[in-house]
């Protein structure tokens, strides 16, 4: 065979073909690149920098009962509740809405008293198929929920709520003070092992919480007993003024079926599950999809608008390119990627989608083994509380919709926070910190060992502020850092050793209730991390005793400048997130709030919050949506 | 050859234990348990209760002898991460359905990636054969997710024309996932077919034939393809348990719900059980693919004896 005579590629050819090639990727680098790069910072809405504190945490709860939605013309859509929506409602088989939960998170059960965090990770909607004890408002203020009133005696100690009495399980039965005995004793039994188990231990513990959950103690002895059907005792170990607000996280649980099955994994089978909540858990697939429909059985106050939740699970990385196709109806700020938001900061159609919350009022910080030298040495801890240049790092890094400075712990809008009083202690101050680096014996880094900043399995954003905050401690004090993003458990594993094995850290915290004691408690000797101070422990467990508003406040603060002085911390920035939505979810709930933020205020669509009662989906959405989501 | 895989299941059998007891060891090396405390820590007793509910209280040994002793009866335990189904549950749930991605992406890729490397070989440096060559670098180079978010924007997103992902209730759903996870092991057999064919056309016998008048149909479907198959089973057998167990990122980019983000995600989450019984499965898939690509030796080259 003549290998001539068949087709053969010359190198003549060859070149001409890569030359046309080169040229033509050439010019469309060339001619691409100017036209669409971004100039300004992303227009979008200002976040709030120093909003005025909130109204404190009440004791008792407000007078009136759960607000109605504000009032608007009667419309035809009226949902299987028998609740009205407004005007420019969609029709009830579009008020469904629609969004995405990690695939990879591990979802065990949707009630938080099975577990807390098995439930499908950030962004996954759970805790619909109860009522719980109390509920928050867009402004954190704590409602009345399944007890419509509550009230303490004298001692502090001893709490009594009256239960709402239309309470019933979608099985007819009605729900009493026993089966939120059951779901406590069950939260608190040693062979369920509650993952959030130390919630209800100090400061604000329920009587016999730690012995009950040590198998000290039968469950018997706990602190939460019926006085009738509906009447609950809740009794506290030290006078703790914000249990109700700690009471959020009560789901109850059915007292008959915690007894038939032996736990409280029968709330993630929709075979054998029953609510007394506003939604019926239809479909329970982790990985795949989790759907609820309203409960027409439902008699409590927070009447929901919408018919359907469905939630589909997938890859955060894909989760944009989903919301773009239109395939759910919104994305949080947790799951949005970086590029995501530099899409979105481009696009003033997606920009103008863009919803701000506080969510968990989540502070990033460095943090230091403080009984170990260099960080045992307070001059050495306050010379890196000078080294952080918050609005670079702000406007160059996080960028603005992400995060604002962090001076103290506390971030505005939170009880008792004080940014405005205390944003001189941690100033960027490089001068400062070399005299006092000098002062403690490290004049221009000699003698300073080599640190590494650990990181807990952060994303590129955060991997960028750490990296930048290692490079300005190198260049401004001549000290050596190297940045190293750890496996998330082996972090934790590490920072909860005793002793510590983490020598400088970066870290957040959020909520978990709406009380000073809560974020301060951090910081406790008994919190996590390595710095003990008498002082700051007697501060703050006798201000979460008082019921003084005015006095309480003003200790916390106190102890909040403490902590800013002695620097076990090293605030950078409070979270700000900006979850996307699209124009047609609507509702009360996305007002702005008391500090000026107008998304979807923590906890979210749960429960846990009243927003049930107003979010729902506009008659836009003809507009967005092909067909009805499954 | 009863008596050699015989003595390959035995020692198969005795790298079955040692796979086990490696893996168990670096498992509870590894710091962290199966206790989430991402914000307070939690009490001692607390977590102690943790440990017991996962029968992580008593001493090493007894735990893995505990281990082996039900997993030789069947018995691999309850998922730490989903408490109401076994090991032995969530695996029959998830593992067809990566078999029948698995499967089809092998028939699929291997197939056109066999068939496409017989036709470059065959007009060795021709235009088609730069266009395939191009093809299989690309799939062996790019990565499978960015390959995987590529086809979900341009696909999915721009053109509409797939679904974004799942499974089950729309057969376009298996496009996407299947030249994700193909792209690659395509690739491979690409380039080992047309360089092991190369090899065979330069040898002796395939002058001779040529020579004898043969169709050139006939000498590179009778005599060369044979004699190129053996490089080409010993590089692509191995890729078949890959594809068949399933990988985190295609799976999980398209929603299918298969083992594959248990092989990572597992250990993320230090789930014991679930992390013992993927290794043993691991090891006894890659055992047997290794078994079998031997024998089939047999099969394609007479000349090869089972010793």
């Amino acid at each position: 065979m003549d290998q001539d005579t068949r087709s053969r590629l010359t190198r003549r050819a060859f070149l001409r073909a890569a030359a046309i090639g080169v040229g033509s990727a050439a010019l469309a680098a060339c001619g691409g690149g100017g036209a669409t790069a971004p100039t300004a910072p992303p227009a979008t809405i200002p976040p709030p920098t120093t909003a005025p504190t909130l109204a404190p945490v009440q004791p008792t709860p407000p007078p009136t009962a759960a607000p109605a939605p504000t009032a608007a013309p009667a419309s035809a859509v009226t949902n299987s509740l028998g609740v009205t929506l407004p005007a420019n409602a969609a029709p009830l088989e579009q008020q469904a809405f629609v969004v995405y939960f990690d695939i990879t998170a591990d979802f065990t059960s949707p009630n938080q008293m099975e577990t807390i965090y098995k439930s499908g990770g950030f962004g996954s909607i759970t805790n619909l198929t109860g009522d719980t004890l109390v509920r928050l408002n867009k402004d954190f203020q704590v409602q009345p929920a399944a007890a419509l009133s509550w009230s303490s005696d004298e001692t502090g100690k001893v709490w009594t709520f009256n239960l709402d009495p239309n309470l019933v399980w979608s099985d007819g039965t009605p729900v009493t003070a026993e089966d939120f005995v059951a779901t406590f004793r069950y939260a608190a039994d040693p062979t369920h092992a509650w993952d959030f188990a130390w919630y209800y231990s100090a400061p604000g513990a329920i009587k016999n919480w730690d012995k009950c959950v040590a198998g000290e103690l039968p469950l018997d002895q706990l602190g939460v007993t019926a006085k009738d059907k509906h009447t609950l005792v809740i009794e506290s170990e030290t006078p703790a003024p914000f249990l109700p607000a700690k009471l959020v996280y009560s789901e109850v649980l059915s007292a008959a079926k915690l007894k038939e099955f032996g736990s409280g994994l029968y709330t993630a089978d929709p075979a054998k599950t029953i609510s007394c909540g506003p939604y019926l858990l239809k479909e329970f697939k982790p990985g795949e999809r989790v759907v609820f429909e309203i409960n027409p059985t439902y008699k409590g106050t927070n009447r929901p608008r919408i018919e359907r939740v469905i939630q589909i699970a997938a890859r955060p990385e894909a989760m944009f390119a989903g919301y773009q196709a239109g395939e759910v109806d919104r994305v949080t700020g947790e799951q949005l990627q970086t590029a995501d938001n530099e899409i979105i900061a481009r696009d003033p159609e997606l920009s103008r989608q863009v919803r701000l919350t506080a969510a968990d009022f989540r502070t990033d910080y460095l943090f230091f083994d403080c009984q170990n030298p260099p960080f045992n040495d307070v001059r050495v801890r306050q010379a890196f509380s000078h080294i952080i240049d918050r609005d670079t790092l702000i406007k160059s890094i996080i960028t603005p919709t992400q995060g604002i400075p962090a001076y103290s712990f506390l971030m505005p809008g939170f009880p008792a926070s004080n940014s405005e009083g205390l944003k001189n202690i941690q100033r960027y101050d490089p001068e400062r910190g070399r005299a006092l680096l000098k002062e403690a014996g490290y004049e221009g880094g000699k003698g300073f060992p080599k640190l590494t900043l650990w990181l807990r399995n952060e994303p590129q954003i955060r991997q960028a502020l750490a990296a930048a905050i290692a490079a300005e401690i190198t260049q401004e004090y001549g000290i050596e850092v190297e940045v190293s993003n750890k496996e998330f458990k082996t972090f934790m594993d590490a920072l909860n050793a005793k002793p510590t094995q983490i020598q400088f850290g970066m870290v957040s915290y959020g909520i978990d209730f709406l009380d000073p004691s809560n974020m301060l408690g951090v910081w406790l000797s008994t919190g996590r991390h390595n710095w003990f101070n008498k002082t700051y422990d007697e501060m703050v467990l006798k201000a979460a005793e008082m019921t003084d508003q005015e006095a309480r406040i003003k200790i916390f603060q106190d102890a909040e400048r403490l902590l800013c002085e002695e620097a076990p911390a090293v605030f950078i920035y409070h979270r700000t997130v900006a979850d996307i939505y699209k124009p047609y979810v609507v509702g009360e709930c996305f007002e702005p709030n008391i500090a000026g933020f107008a998304g979807l205020q923590w906890p979210g669509f749960t429960s846990m919050s009243d927003s049930l009662q107003t979010l729902y989906i506009s008659n836009e959405v003809t507009k967005y949506r092909k067909g009805t989501p499954r | 050859m009863v008596a050699y895989v015989a003595q390959r299941l035995a020692g198969l059998a005795f790298v079955f234990i040692l796979v086990s007891i490696v893996a168990f060891l670096l498992m509870h090396a590894t710091p962290g348990g199966p206790s989430d405390e991402p914000n307070m820590p939690l009490p001692p007793a607390a977590k102690e209760n943790i440990l017991r509910k996962c029968g992580l209280d008593q001493p090493l040994h007894i735990q893995y002898i505990n281990y082996m002793a039900n997993a030789l009866r069947g018995d691999f335990g309850y998922s730490f991460s989903s408490p109401t189904e076994t090991v032995a549950q969530v695996i029959g749930r998830t593992w067809p359905i990566s078999i029948t991605l698995g499967g089809i992406t092998v028939v699929v890729a291997l197939g056109s990636g066999i068939l496409l490397g017989i036709l470059a070989a065959i007009q060795q440096n021709s235009i088609l054969d730069y266009v395939v060559t191009f093809i299989a670098t690309l799939g062996l180079t790019v990565p499978n997710f960015v390959i995987a978010l590529w086809l979900i924007l341009v696909f999915a997103v721009e053109l509409r024309w797939l679904p974004l992902g799942g499974w089950g209730d729309d057969w376009r759903q298996i496009i996407m996932p299947m030249i994700a996870l193909g792209l690659g092991p395509m690739g491979i057999a690409t380039r080992y077919t047309r360089a092991s064919l190369v090899d065979v056309f330069t040898a002796d016998y395939i002058r001779t034939a040529r020579a004898k008048g043969l169709a050139e149909r006939m000498v590179v479907m009778r005599h060369a393809i044979k004699n190129a198959l053996i490089p080409i089973i010993t590089v692509l057998g191995p890729r078949i348990p890959d594809l068949i167990t399933g990988t985190i990122f295609v799976e999980t980019m398209f929603r299918v719900p298969g083992l594959g983000k248990f092989f990572v995600e597992s250990v993320l989450d230090r789930d014991y059980p679930m992390i013992m019984a993927l290794m043993l499965l691991i090891a006894v898939l890659w055992g047997l693919v290794y078994l079998i690509t031997d024998l089939l030796y047999t099969v394609i080259d007479p000349r090869v004896k089972l010793t």
